[in-house]
């Protein structure tokens, strides 16, 4: 390295949570002017790295410098006085209040001692346009879509004092087209000699922004590396120990597949997200639906687990047949779910993991009688569970609200498997989810389907859908626009249909297509 | 790992505008999620009862209104503070209690029946008030922010300690004896002859109340911390000062409203305001207040004591009892919960369609220059 004083530096960082050792003698330098990768496991200490850098965990040895300069008594005021922006992984803006309010939180700039708004909306409305958000500055942060939160995220992040910008998984919630946004800022922000350390689990991002990269392990960090010198592969032997030869399992034999499981006809959702849309899927096989965020996809999800409403269209399970599909009556027909925001729509964060997987379960007869639970059998359950998807640390009684992001999608994903299933909707399985556990993941969906399932995976990650796919329907501002099975699914192919390609009169297109 | 990445051919394409102007529904939906149902509701109430009994709008009875408002106005913004943080103060009654007993008896010994002394013995007895008020709430934001008990047991405890603390220093009698400009002006007081003088003495609370929470940056916290805790963390907020804080403001605007209660009653009385906590929190709910925290405004509060109020004078005058009036009480609150949601779904779809009217997204690619290299928000150097 070079004369240059690092924004910040961390000096054999150690932190210890009970029994885990989240971060073991960790050093790290944030250069101006880098874009520092920080890759690893589910699990492997990157969260806690952050929250140290932004002092909220107090580190249990080692130093933390910022530009030359040892903090004594770091907290996330003096991180914000140096200079030290982060987006957390977590949602970390206060829901009833205004996208205003929240960008100007503990810093609003002040006219004789009182709040000047007028100057707090001219800042904000700048760097609205600059990420590219349309909410209004006045909405309530809760009240807007995820997507549009993790936007409100990063507009308060760029909004700090210059210096270092931290990002922990921030495009876990974007669409592509906010994606490459983003990027444009981070390099705009380089340019002007801001320090970022960027945390992903998407190789393709390392290559996009990277200057560095860190790799961490079990709370080590086992290496820096140049971008250009390392290899992808490298990079994943060493975050996992292993190599990844095939992150996507097998494909179904068409002839193979079994009789219709799930179909959905014509169907339109109230918030017009949803236009006449008929799909099916086969027991056996995996279809995907892809599109840009906005065309609908998660919708589909949504509707089919009744928290959107339908205005017209038939859904059938098997025997079972509604134009209103309702959550219970759905389970009851044999149908799991996997919710797209996972603190919002399924997970109880102070209750346990053990709790969190047997949660469906529990309200099941097979585990109790009269209302009483057979508290063994879900104990047995739920520990073949963690086991089964590698959920990390193992422990059953562990706080789910304390487990990593990766870890909490993975517990989402055990519950889903806790009854056996007719169909499965998962929408983007995968999200924050590392790369080793991905292809568990995927696996894990397939085996299902080589039992007879049939799954219906909702994702905006390509490489997914391409990968993992038997057919998949592609929508475009509501309605599909194509359907592709077997050797036509591909990334262009995908692509094109996306993006409306001949999309004028998509309509026409769907009847093509079904 | 790739996501759809943007062909080049797309700028060709146009995005589909969803929608054409802002409709009818658009604006009935912002409305409703921006004033909430409370205008509406009050006029209802006026009108309704007006119809059955004018002598509503007669302004011996509005005066009235207002006069009995004051008070239950002011626990309840003190109620609607704490809500904000997310907590509430059970005590405000007991806090009441203790400052009306103790403020009596401190006028009552300056003042000593001789006239020159009333003014000094009203000063005194305030202050006293105001010191009480201010134990009660370091007592309650000791509690709830560095002991990190739940607000609920804290003021619970509370509550039993200071109407117990109450009982010990006033033998369990009234206080009387007091200064006549006390009873009389503070009381009962009219200005011109129709506006209460109480209703004149809380008008500067109540401004300063709304300027701390919509205009100053400790208000915002407090919002923060209700709303997301890690947020005003992160905001490097200090939570359990800016606590501290809220309850004891609370405390002291509470124990104000005791010693202009006591003013009304004309003497110290150690079962005064034992409602309040009660219909505090059913006000400052109504008024928009969520238990959850995060939520609560000087106006809507305003609104729900006036509502409140209202609703007792106007069944009053329709000649209901009590149990009747319990009922339509207990309902208005229960209603109120529920449209409280409706409110939330209402922000939640205004929310969505102003994002859709906003669709004019600036040209993809490499965003503009940032406005400017030094940030707009570092401090001027
Ligand atoms: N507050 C806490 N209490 C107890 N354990 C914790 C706490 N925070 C983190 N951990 C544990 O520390 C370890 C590291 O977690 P961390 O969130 O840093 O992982 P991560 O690398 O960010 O993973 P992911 O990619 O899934 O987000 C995990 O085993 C986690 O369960
Ligand atoms: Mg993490």
């Amino acid at each position: 390295m070079t004369a240059t004083v690092p924004t910040v530096s961390l000096q054999e960082i150690s932190k210890r949570f009970g029994p885990t050792l989240a971060l073991d003698a960790v050093s790290l330098d944030l250069l101006p002017g880098e874009v520092h990768v920080l890759l690893g496991e589910n699990g492997a200490g990157k969260s806690t790295l952050v929250k140290t850098l932004l002092g909220t965990y107090h580190p249990d040895s080692g130093q933390i410098l910022i530009r030359g300069r040892e903090v004594a008594h770091h907290n996330p005021g003096v991180a914000r006085d140096e200079g030290i922006n982060v987006v957390l992984q977590d949602f970390s803006l206060a829901p009833t209040l205004s996208v205003l309010d929240n960008l100007f939180l503990g810093r609003q700039p002040l006219r004789r001692r009182l709040i000047d708004t007028a100057a707090m909306r001219e800042a904000a409305e700048r760097t609205r346009e600059l990420v590219g958000g349309t909410f209004s500055l006045n909405a309530e942060v809760g009240a807007l879509p995820r997507s549009e939160q993790q936007l409100v995220e990063i507009m308060k992040a760029v909004m700090g004092k210059p210096g270092a910008l931290i990002l922990d998984e921030p495009t876990a919630a974007l669409s592509e087209k906010e994606a490459e946004r983003l990027f444009g800022i981070v390099d705009r922000l380089v340019h002007q000699g801001w320090a970022i350390l960027y945390i992903t689990h998407r190789m393709a991002e390392i290559r996009r922004l990277g200057t560095r990269v860190t790799v961490m392990r079990d709370g080590r960090r086992t290496g820096t590396h140049l971008v250009s010198a390392v290899t992808d592969d490298e990079l994943v032997r060493e975050m996992i120990g292993r190599d990844i030869t095939a992150v996507y399992p097998h494909k179904a034999d068409p002839r193979h597949l079994g009789p219709t499981v799930l179909r959905l006809t014509d169907v339109s959702s109230a918030n017009g997200k949803v236009r006449d849309v008929s799909l099916h899927v086969r027991s056996g096989e995996i279809v995907g639906i892809a599109g840009l965020v906005g065309a609908g996809k998660g919708d589909v999800a949504r509707v089919l687990s009744g928290l959107e409403h339908t205005t017209s269209g038939e859904v059938e399970v098997l025997e079972y047949r509604t134009s209103r599909p309702q959550i219970r009556k759905m389970l009851a027909a044999g149908v799991g779910f996997m919710p797209e925001d996972r603190k919002r729509e399924s997970l109880a964060l102070q209750l346990t993991t053990a709790d969190n997987i047997n949660l469906e379960a529990s309200s099941s007869k097979a585990h109790g009688r009269f209302g009483f639970l057979h508290r063994g059998q879900l104990r047995e359950a739920a520990i073949s569970m963690i086991r089964r998807l590698d959920v990390r640390p193992a422990d059953p009684q562990q706080e789910v609200g304390l487990l990593s992001g990766g870890n909490q999608q993975k517990v989402v994903l055990g519950r889903a498997l806790t009854r056996p299933r007719k169909v499965f909707v998962v929408a983007e399985p995968t999200a924050g989810v590392d790369v080793g556990s991905r292809q568990q993941i995927y696996e894990e969906l397939r085996r299902l389907c080589d039992d007879g399932v049939g799954v219906l995976v909702v994702s905006s990650d390509l490489e997914e859908i391409v990968g993992l796919s038997d057919r998949v329907y592609v929508m475009h501002s509501g309605a599909v626009c194509a359907e592709l099975v077997g050797d036509e699914i591909s990334d262009e192919a995908v692509i094109a249909a996306a993006f409306g390609h001949g999309a004028d009169e998509p309509t026409a297109r769907v009847q093509e297509a079904v | 790992m790739t996501q759809l990445q943007e062909p080049v051919q797309q700028d060709a394409v146009p995005a589909p505008e969803t929608t054409a102007g802002r409709g009818r529904r658009y604006w009935f939906l912002k409305a409703f999620a921006t004033a909430g149902p409370l205008p509406f509701l009050l006029l209802l109430l006026v009108v309704g009862v007006t119809l059955v009994n004018p002598v509503f709008l007669s302004s011996s009875n509005l005066s009235s209104v207002a006069t009995q408002s004051v008070y239950l106005l002011l626990v309840s913004l003190a109620q609607m503070l704490i809500l904000v943080t997310g907590g509430f103060d059970l005590s405000v009654g007991a806090n009441v209690a203790l400052t009306s007993v103790t403020s009596a008896l401190v006028m009552q010994s300056v003042y000593g029946g001789v006239d020159e002394y009333s003014g000094i013995a009203l000063i005194w007895g305030l202050v006293v008030a105001l010191l009480v008020g201010l134990v009660v709430g370091l007592v309650n934001g000791i509690g709830v922010a560095v002991l990190k008990v739940n607000a609920f047991i804290v003021t619970l405890a509370s509550m039993g300690i200071f109407t117990g603390v109450t009982m010990l220093v006033s033998g369990g009698s009234e206080v009387s004896g007091l200064p006549r400009v006390f009873t009389h002006e503070v009381g009962s007081g009219r200005v011109f002859g129709v506006v209460p003088v109480p209703l004149l003495m809380i008008l500067p609370v109540i401004f300063l109340l709304y300027v701390l929470l919509r205009r100053m940056k400790y208000g915002k916290s407090l919002f923060a911390i209700g709303s997301n805790e890690l947020a005003a963390r992160v905001a490097g907020t200090r939570v359990g000062t800016n606590l501290v804080m809220a309850y004891v403001l609370g405390g002291v605007v509470t124990a104000y409203a005791g010693w202009l209660l006591t003013a009304r009653v004309s003497s110290g009385q150690p079962q005064l305001g034992a409602e309040l906590a009660m219909q505090s929190i059913t006000a400052a709910i109504i008024g928009g207040a969520s238990l959850l925290g995060g939520r609560g405004s000087v106006g809507g509060t305003v609104l729900g004591v006036l509502f409140i109020v209202g609703l007792t004078n106007g069944m009053n005058l329709m000649r209901m009892d009590s149990n009747q009036q319990n009922i339509a009480l207990g309902l208005a609150l229960v209603l109120s919960v529920l449209v409280s949601r409706a409110r939330d779904r209402a922000r939640r779809e205004v929310a969505v369609m102003e994002l859709d009217q906003g669709a004019t997204p600036p040209a993809a690619g490499p965003v503009g220059s940032l406005p400017e290299q030094r940030n707009p928000l570092a401090p001027p150097s």
